[in-house]
């Protein structure tokens, strides 16, 4: 692939915009509140679209066109079954906690509701899962355009590493934030005609269709059992641990996405965030996943587009976009595509440091090596930490260059980190009588059940380090079942220690847990402003394209 | 800083680019699959796109009810 020097001229433009937004915000920080939570002053329309975009990284964009063409629309469960219900639930009845708290941090709320150690279990995997997200996601981009256009790794890494840390150095989350939608709005732009074109090339989806197995162009059909669809999952599999354990376990407990929705300017704008992100989130398999699919079929159009290939032969689905990009965009669109994929990295990098600086700053430093200073101290500290944060990023990034297969680890050790969470959460704001001690033994038992069925199962040549007692038919039944198993285990042990050890009383816990917390009714709201005709919108929206795709 | 003024210029610029691609340069850069003037189809859809944040903002600025600090 070439740039022409229009193409660089909208790179260019690009990076003077998002800098120019960093620049001008950077008189609104005053405080460490401003720095790391926005001051709780963002707009909805603004938090509901970041919500979104932080998790739009490279690794997503680029993940789910490669996707597409291994498991077909199968792929899009990862939106209209895992991470819409898991918002909606978010927006309705996790965001009061949150908000009502006035936890500054995810980790913050755990020890509001339970005591220090599950918040410095917490505090301590979120932050080093933060900086090896962000670094995994600058190796895949920099290796991305060395791949594609020939540009030295060290310099794309460095040089998109100085601008993210740029612009979040000078306007701290709030500059994150509203970058975040000028890239999702950005990544919007740029991928759509990509997928318009793609899709119409292969004949629309009715060609489509036609010219793919049935269990690629069927969402629900093939799922009765797993050698009967690309994925190797069943239904059962999918929905508990896709659609329940691993989707409610990020979209409602990962620091990293709440934060947009805590930055909100009232309880019911935090509310809302969730929920009104779920409408351009329903709508983005259309541009992310479909292109993919449309790639396989464009293979066998022969049409001069072949499906790439890695070295050793077999399929590489991680240059699906860009192999797409060469084909379908002229200079200048081209231009546009290649900035949204570099927005895509920035977003994904800058989300994951302004996570970390601030459960750093207020769960770390503050709770354990420095308590009690002047708030202009932990302002240094955040601004400080936001450097280091970058920094340790670059490291990572370059740990993934020395080691092949880190990044399949890490993305392994993520879900089991994950995994066991949801249940803590499920039970401290559902259930009063869960107790810190019950707690943190179910979240640390449940992370150890994670670790042990990964290292007694094997699934396409992970896991299995101990003994191999079970066979996974793919690596996605692996990662739902350890799921399952690690939530089923948090839940039981905390509800058991529970019974066994003192509560804490009522009054400890209000704005807390369920039933001890007043959710505000705003009678003035307009109707579409309520969480439940949002609600009722949305759910009616994803019935229609679950059985659409069937 | 209503965050509509540099998303609304940014698009507002980037659809002019693209415009002036498709009407001046038609056939420079081409794509082998791509037949269509995607250039400048997709530069009028973001030249609109850009015009609608800035009217947006402009309204919101003038009504004295601007949803930014």
């Amino acid at each position: 692939m070439k740039l022409a020097s229009v193409d660089y001229v909208i790179l260019a433009l690009y990076f003077a915009f998002v800098l120019g937004i960093g620049w001008r915000l950077r008189k609104r920080i005053s405080s460490s509140g401003d720095f790391l939570t926005s001051g709780r002053s963002v707009p909805v329309w603004i938090t509901s679209l970041a919500f979104v975009a932080a998790n739009l990284g490279a690794v997503e964009l680029v993940g789910m066109a490669g996707s597409g063409a291994k498991y077909g629309i199968m792929t899009a469960h990862f939106y209209w079954l895992g991470a819409i219900p898991a918002m909606l639930f978010m927006g309705i009845f996790m965001m009061p906690f949150y908000y009502g708290s006035k936890a500054r941090s995810v980790p913050e709320y755990l020890k509001m509701r339970f005591d220090e150690k599950t918040r410095a279990f917490n505090a301590f995997s979120f932050a080093i899962m933060t900086i090896f997200s962000s670094g995994i996601s600058m190796y895949a981009l920099g290796l991305l355009l060395h791949l594609v256009l020939g540009w030295s790794f060290d310099m794309s890494v460095l040089a998109s590493a100085a601008i993210v840390l740029a612009y979040t150095f000078l306007g701290g989350l709030t500059s994150a934030i509203y970058n975040e939608v000028l890239q999702f709005l950005l990544i919007v732009m740029g991928f759509a005609p990509l997928a318009i074109l793609s899709v119409n090339k292969a004949g629309g989806w009715q060609g489509i269709v036609a010219r793919l197995p049935p269990n690629m162009t069927h969402a629900w059909r093939y799922m009765g059992s797993p050698t009967d669809n690309p994925m190797g999952v069943e239904i059962f599999a999918m929905v508990a641990g896709l659609g329940f354990v691993l989707s409610f376990g990020y979209w409602c407990t990962n620091f990293l996405v709440v934060q947009r929705a805590m930055a909100a300017d009232s309880m019911s704008a935090a509310r809302r965030t969730p929920l009104i992100g779920t409408l351009p989130k329903m709508f983005l398999p259309f541009i992310v996943i479909l292109p993919g699919i449309a790639a396989l079929v464009l293979s066998k159009m022969n049409l001069g587009y072949a499906f790439p290939l890695k070295a050793t032969g077999g399929p590489d689905y991680d240059k699906v976009l860009t192999t797409l990009m060469a084909q379908f965009y002229p200079a200048g669109l081209l231009g546009v595509g290649l900035t949204g994929l570099m927005a895509s990295f920035m977003s994904g990098m800058a989300g994951n440091v302004t996570a970390f600086n601030t459960v750093f700053t207020y769960d770390i430093y503050q709770s354990y090596i420095r308590p009690g200073a002047p708030d202009r101290h932990y302002l240094t500290v955040g601004r400080v930490t936001t450097v280091v944060g970058v920094l340790l990023s670059i490291g990572a990034a370059y740990l993934c260059t020395l080691f092949n297969n880190i990044m399949d680890l890490l993305q392994l050790v993520f879900g089991v980190v994950n995994a066991p969470l949801f249940a803590t959460f499920l039970l401290g704001m559902f259930w009063k009588r869960t107790t810190a001690h019950g707690a943190f033994a179910g979240l640390s038992i449940g992370t150890a059940a994670a670790i042990l069925t990964l290292s007694t199962t094997v699934a396409e040549g992970n896991g299995g380090w101990i003994v191999q007692l079970h066979t996974f038919p793919s690596q996605m039944a692996q990662n739902f079942w350890i799921a399952i198993v690690a939530f089923t285990t948090n839940f039981v042990i905390s509800i058991a220690v529970s019974m066994f050890t003192t509560p804490r009383t009522d009054k400890d816990m209000e704005g807390l847990v369920y039933g001890l917390t007043k959710v505000p009714h705003d009678a003035t709201a307009k109707w579409y402003q309520r969480p439940a005709p949002l609600t009722v919108i949305v759910v009616i929206l994803l019935l229609i394209l679950n059985i659409w795709f069937r | 800083m209503d965050l509509r003024v540099p998303s609304g210029s940014f698009f507002t610029l980037i659809g002019l680019i693209l415009l002036g691609m498709g009407a001046f340069a038609p056939h420079m850069g081409a794509a082998p699959l791509t037949t269509e003037n995607v250039n400048l189809y997709s530069g009028a859809a973001m030249l609109v796109f850009g015009l609608f944040l800035l009217l947006m903002a402009w309204r919101a600025a003038h009504r004295g009810t601007g949803s930014n600090p």
